[in-house]
């Protein structure tokens, strides 16, 4: 997977206790991950490809790589579907 | 990993509609001398033309009234046909508020109720940078200190009024939290329910945040800053559409939550409440 999923920039978000609250204004509903989506969440900066958040997450958390994508390729399906990111045009290289 | 929690903030809730409508001629004394109020230290100029409308307006803020001729002026106007362009603007059943830079108008006021929404809801914009917010709680006073019971309606907040010694309710309805003089305070507002004797014009340090559970036995669990915040945002009166509004709202209800101490309170309806509470 190499397009780069980024965080919807109409929403207001906030770290708390090491978890992200998100709040979207257009609906005014209110999200809630955990501490494994909300490391991920963090790097939906419009810059990585899932990939390369699977070979930084695999690093922190001490887990197979394939395992590491796995949880990306859910949060991406699961937070697309919400329109809480986009998924960027896929890179160059 | 999802979750998959969401919850509604509130939009308009707790609005009165109805009230008596105001005679078509009436007088224009406010217009030359506004009504002065204050509320969680927010000083308002109200400007109103109809003399039935500016009435009942100082008997309800009468406690509330402030002087010095400084504040937000507000201007209201019957007709509700202006262009509602400004840094905020709302609609609520016939009514509208547009907040510009030099102060709001009112437009479409026909009653008194009206124009406590829309204070309400003008409020909740005026106090975003001023590290402020309006909870639906009802605030009891001990020993010098604010005890602050939130929940939606029907939570039990105006029974916990009725059961507090006469003369400690800051509020049964909303309350007004703000950050000011290096702490967390609870400031009284003219915004009541049920219990129609609240309502002072005073503030105290707060003691606590009690988010209120019925429940067959009096039970108070300590809550984590995320769990209190869970708890706090469907309680928030919040009706600015924009992200950096909800950004202001986020950044000060998190300070929040990680600076006042935050407990679920399971009750029974009844005052033995507040032996858990001071134990």
């Amino acid at each position: 997977m190499k397009a780069c999923p980024a965080r919807n920039p109409n929403l207001a978000w906030r770290e708390i206790d090491g978890e992200i609250m998100i709040i979207s204004p257009e609906d005014s509903q209110v999200h809630e991950l955990n501490e494994t989506a909300s490391w991920i969440w963090k790097h939906f900066d419009g810059t990585q490809s899932p990939d390369a958040i699977a070979a930084r997450l695999a690093a922190a958390f001490d887990v197979e790589m394939e395992t590491a994508r796995q949880h990306i390729v859910e949060l991406i399906e699961v937070l697309d579907k919400k329109r809480l990111i986009a998924v960027a045009a896929e890179e160059k290289n | 990993m999802w979750r998959g929690e969401q919850r509604a903030l509130p939009s308009v809730r707790g609005l009165r509609t109805g009230g008596s409508e105001l005679s078509a001629a009436e007088l224009r004394p406010g217009l030359d001398r506004p009504l002065q109020i204050s509320i969680g230290r927010v000083p308002l100029r109200l400007f109103i033309p109809e003399g039935g409308l500016l009435r009942r307006a100082r008997r309800r803020y009468g406690d509330f009234s402030s002087t010095g001729g400084v504040g937000l002026p507000i201007r209201l106007y019957r007709k509700g046909d202006a262009a509602a362009t400004g840094a905020f603007s709302y609609n609520l059943e016939g009514a509208s508020l547009v907040l510009r830079s030099k102060g709001a108008e009112f437009r479409g006021v026909r009653h008194e109720y009206a124009l406590d929404s829309l204070l309400r809801i003008l409020l909740t914009v005026v106090l975003l940078p001023r590290r402020g917010f309006l909870l639906h709680a009802a605030t009891v006073v001990r020993d010098g200190r604010a005890y602050v019971f939130a929940g939606r309606s029907g939570a039990g907040k105006s029974t916990v009024a009725s059961l507090s010694p006469s003369g400690s309710v800051l509020t049964d309805e909303i309350s007004l939290l703000r950050w000011t003089a290096g702490g967390w305070r609870a400031y009284g507002t003219p915004f009541w329910g049920e219990f129609r004797a609240a309502g002072q014009n005073a503030h105290y340090p707060l003691a606590g945040i009690y988010s209120l559970v019925q429940a067959s036995e009096e039970r108070l669990e300590f809550l984590s800053a995320k769990a209190a915040l869970r708890c706090l945002l469907p309680c928030v009166l919040f009706f600015a559409p924009e992200r950096r509004a909800h950004e202001s709202l986020l950044h000060t209800l998190v300070d929040f939550a990680a600076d006042v101490p935050s407990h679920r309170l399971h009750f029974r309806r009844n005052a033995a409440f507040w032996k858990g509470i001071a134990a």
